[in-house]
């Protein structure tokens, strides 16, 4: 049986918060969840790093993204160190012992500086990261909200088109499209994507994630539509336009903020698996999934080519996953009483902070 | 990914991001056989791993060393190469014919004989009329080897209407006799009449690519199960023992009953299955980064250094701008340097600046253009091309992956605005070979020597005839009259002393021209698990490593 909210106790007011606004309130109790704060601090952190990225390339690295240095030699302290070895093996870390250059050693046999990687192939996941999730954002709530107001054969077209969408093995799809793309591109009427950019994933990733988005918003609507503010605005004339984005939208905000937090985090992951297959960015250029296909090779001798945007990611992903469950329980305190009335619970809270 | 907000899901994902996600991985390499060895047994099934399937399985349209030695003990042409490495391994014995062909009328007349009592896997006989059936299915199917055969009589109006039969080849399936008239002397058909490309199938055979369900063959193993992109197996051919085996006794068996053939596309991942015997060899060499590794540990045990005769180089399109100039190819030329690709190759390739390798006939070593990037500059300056937006074509398969990485880094630092294409190891060849593919502008690619004479690296890769619609090998599209019209020259001509050094100069002429940038030539390498006898696998410089040549130990 499904509960409702009718079911569950309304949540207690937080004390001393009358006269806040709702937004104001929601940021109170966010920054109350002091564990939501501090991974929203390590999110900044990380987008600062990949900001600083071309700082880091040309006054403490002097060296590109792309740019191979197979030859090179290093002088450190005194030592020659080559930046790869007749044998094909890269250079390790060298922290600041060669000023900065090669910080985390040498990515291949290219000889390609594995910080300067690091930082540019930050930007690119978060890039797509944060592009496709404003593009599954925006089509999914037109999406949900057509289906969601409009109801009757408008809705079922949505939804069973939404559920085709998502019964589809992503992955495998996305692989299966990356790959064709990357050798020709696509053209959409006058638009045309080439095959080596880095819209080719972004597009890949906003469609397929549109269904995950798109149908609880549209139930959302469902749900809103039987509301009274809503007969209300009907009742005093507005049209569809106007009670579809002046009365619905304004309620689905927290629920969409929400969303697109945890969106950028899947897209995140989607596009690293992509890129790991081959699927997502082309190189050269460089994505932390990509990186983790060039370490790869090099797993026995220098696992930390693989490691450390492996852990990019999981830092990147885990904060945003933190960060959007602290925007949930705060946009909307009673969300988190449904899922716990969901899961059994006896005893729902009402203050969800 | 359906997983969104699970911060345990997120974790364990994270966790696994840099050591799961790595896991995925494939690798390869050939086989061969003769009598070699001693002290192995008979028997048992060969588990073997290529990083790539390849081009194809299909003996007509095969062009890449991988494909070969996938065929190279199934498909059995008229004529064929020793079951022997190095020299040895490039002299042309009778296959299916019962002797060398009898040469006459000024060198345009080859007589053959069949073998009697030959039969295909499937039990059927084989006939004197299933060689030109070979030989039109070639034509048909667009096949990069066809260009070996276009001096036949009427082949070339064959190629071009692919209708009413090839009348210089005429057969008679009573006595076996197959008789071949060529338009012009040809220097060289000797050894194209061993190459896989015209070995016979079955007459009716379907003219379409077969690789996922190879044909009968005559060979002491017949392939039983194809999967592309993911492997395929052997078994041995019913009809060897039965009948061929009689028929050309001085043809080796084989030790092993089948192979079953397992693409891994992770090197490093085979290299692993090498070592723990999950396989028992792999086809590919090991990846560069265990190279050193790999050869430290196992040489003369597990392990040994093939040379090769072959060439790896840059393409550039001279068709198409900007390296429809001289200058600009020239320019490429003194960029590339050798000494990083030798790094890059992990020391598996030499350096070498010239399209004939060292080992075959006519190689003199020459070097145009020594590295010097500042001249580069300046030429490229000089020569200032309206058009600097290419695409650079590359194989995903290491190192060949990162030398395309560094090709298109040079072509960066010249002030091109490039690129990069990294297209599957399985299809790069299909790819790039297929003209109406967009931006065919510059890439890599490289040869292994199909016969030891020169004109296999003239004629097939920068002759004007060579170029073809599908399956293209001449990816620069060079077409040079006057040097077209010297290949047809020297090719008509029996291989001396005099012709040696005419190709010599061929080859500096070319690179004048710089419809390359030729880097190295490669060694490779036969890598087996403690399961095999190394002694006895043999790498042919043709045909790979043959599958009749491996044995277990005892």
């Amino acid at each position: 049986m499904n509960s409702t909210n009718r079911d569950v106790a309304p949540a207690e007011p937080d004390a001393g918060s009358a006269g806040y606004g709702p937004w104001r309130l929601a940021l109170r109790r966010f920054l109350r969840n002091r564990v939501a704060v501090a991974f929203l601090i390590l999110f900044f952190l990380i987008v600062l790093f990949v900001l600083a990225a071309p700082l880091w390339a040309n006054h403490v690295a002097h060296t590109g993204p792309n740019e191979g240095h197979t030859l090179e030699k290093l002088h450190v302290n005194g030592e020659v160190r080559e930046v790869v070895t007749p044998e094909g093996k890269p250079i390790g870390p060298q922290l600041f012992e060669a000023e900065g250059k090669f910080f985390l050693g040498a990515d291949s046999r290219l000889g390609r500086d594995e910080m300067v990687r690091l930082m540019y192939g930050g930007r690119t996941s978060l890039l797509i990261g944060v592009i496709s999730g404003l593009i599954t954002t925006l089509l999914a709530v037109v999406l949900g909200l057509l289906a969601g107001y409009y109801k009757g054969w408008v809705d079922a077209v949505i939804a069973r088109t939404l559920d085709v969408l998502w019964s589809l093995p992503v992955l495998l799809f996305g692989i299966a499209i990356g790959t064709s793309l990357a050798l020709g591109g696509v053209s959409i009427g006058p638009i045309h994507i080439e095959g080596g950019s880095i819209w080719v994933p972004i597009l890949i990733i906003s469609i397929f994630y549109t269904p995950y988005v798109a149908r609880p918003i549209r139930g959302e609507v469902l749900s809103l539509g039987e509301k009274e503010f809503v007969e209300a605005a009907i009742a005093q004339g507005a049209g569809p336009l106007r009670v579809m984005f002046g009365e619905l939208l304004p309620n689905l905000a927290s629920t969409i903020v929400v969303f697109f937090a945890l969106n950028i985090a899947n897209n995140m992951l989607f596009e690293a698996a992509l890129s790991f297959l081959g699927a997502g960015v082309q190189p050269p250029n460089s994505s932390w999934g990509t990186m983790i296909t060039v370490g790869e090779e090099l797993l026995t001798t220098q696992p930390l080519l693989a490691i450390i945007p492996g852990v990019m990611i999981m830092l990147t992903v885990l904060s945003l996953n933190i960060v959007g469950d602290g925007l949930r329980d705060a946009l909307d305190p009673r969300s988190k009483v449904r899922l716990e009335a969901h899961a059994g619970m006896t005893e729902p809270q009402g203050a969800a902070v | 990914m359906k997983k969104q907000r699970a911060v345990i899901a997120v974790l364990a994902f994270a966790a696994v991001a840099a050591l799961g996600l790595v896991s995925c991985g494939g690798g390869g390499s050939s086989s061969s056989s003769s009598s070699g060895g001693g002290g192995g047994k008979e028997g048992g099934v060969l588990n073997a791993t290529y990083a790539s399937f390849p081009d194809y399985l299909d003996p007509q349209l095969s062009y890449t060393q991988e494909g070969w030695t996938a065929m190279g003990d199934v498909y059995i042409p008229l004529l064929t190469y020793k079951h022997a490495e190095g020299t040895e391994g490039s002299e042309v014995i009778p296959g299916l014919a019962k002797e060398m062909p009898k040469i006459s009328n000024g060198g345009k007349t080859y007589t053959l004989f069949l073998r009697p009592g030959l039969k295909y896997s499937d039990g059927t006989p084989v006939k004197a009329s299933d060689f030109p059936y070979a030989v039109e299915r070639c034509f048909k199917l667009n096949s990069g080897g066809s260009v070996f055969y276009t001096s036949i009589v009427g082949a070339q109006k064959y190629a071009e209407t692919k209708q009413g039969g090839i009348p210089g080849i005429t057969t008679n399936d009573k006595t076996g006799e197959i008789k071949i008239e060529l338009e012009k002397p040809r220097g060289t058909f000797t050894n194209e009449l061993g190459l896989m490309f015209v070995a016979p199938i079955p007459k009716g055979t379907p003219m379409e690519d077969l690789s996922g369900n190879p044909p009968p063959g005559t060979g002491p193993y017949m392939i039983t199960k194809s999967q592309p992109g993911r492997g395929w197996e052997y078994e041995r051919n019913p009809y060897w023992a039965k009948a061929n085996s009689k028929a050309m006794p001085e043809y080796p068996t084989g030790h092993v009953d089948g192979a079953k053939i397992t693409i891994v596309r992770n090197p490093d991942t085979q290299v692993n299955d090498i070592e723990q015997g999950k396989f028992d060899w792999m086809e590919n060499p090991p990846p560069a980064s265990r190279y050193a590794q790999v050869k430290e540990k196992f040489e003369g045990s597990q392990f040994k250094v093939v040379p090769t005769i072959s060439t790896y180089y840059f393409w550039m399109n001279t068709t198409t701008p900007p390296f429809d100039d001289v200058k600009v190819r020239q320019a490429v030329n003194y960029a590339i340097d050798s000494a990083a690709l030798e790094r890059i190759y992990a020391g598996q390739i030499v350096a070498s600046h010239q399209i004939l390798p060292e080992g075959m006939p006519g190689h003199k070593t020459i070097d145009l253009y020594p590295h010097n990037m500042e001249k580069a500059k300046e030429m490229l300056a000089e020569a200032n091309p309206s058009d600097k937006e290419i695409t650079v074509w590359t194989d995903t398969e290491s190192p060949n992956k990162e030398a395309g990485e560094y090709y298109e880094g040079v072509l960066a630092e010249l002030g091109f605005k490039t690129k990069l294409k990294e297209i599957n190891a399985d299809n790069y060849f299909t790819v790039i070979g297929n003209l109406s593919t967009p931006d065919l502008d510059t890439g890599w690619s490289d040869w292994f020597q199909d016969y030891p004479h020169p004109n296999d690296f003239f004629q097939p890769l920068l002759a004007s005839e060579s170029i073809l619609k599908t399956n293209n090998g001449n990816f620069a599209q060079m077409n040079e009259p006057k040097l077209d019209k010297e290949i047809t020259e020297l090719r008509e001509e029996q291989l001396g002393p005099e012709q040696e050094k005419r190709y010599g100069e061929l080859d500096n002429k070319y690179m004048e021209l710089a419809p390359w940038a030729p880097y190295g030539q490669r060694t490779l390498s036969t890598f087996v698990s403690s399961a095999i006898n190394l002694e006895s696998v043999i790498f042919n410089p043709t045909f790979g490593h043959y599958l009749t040549s491996f044995e277990f130990n005892e």
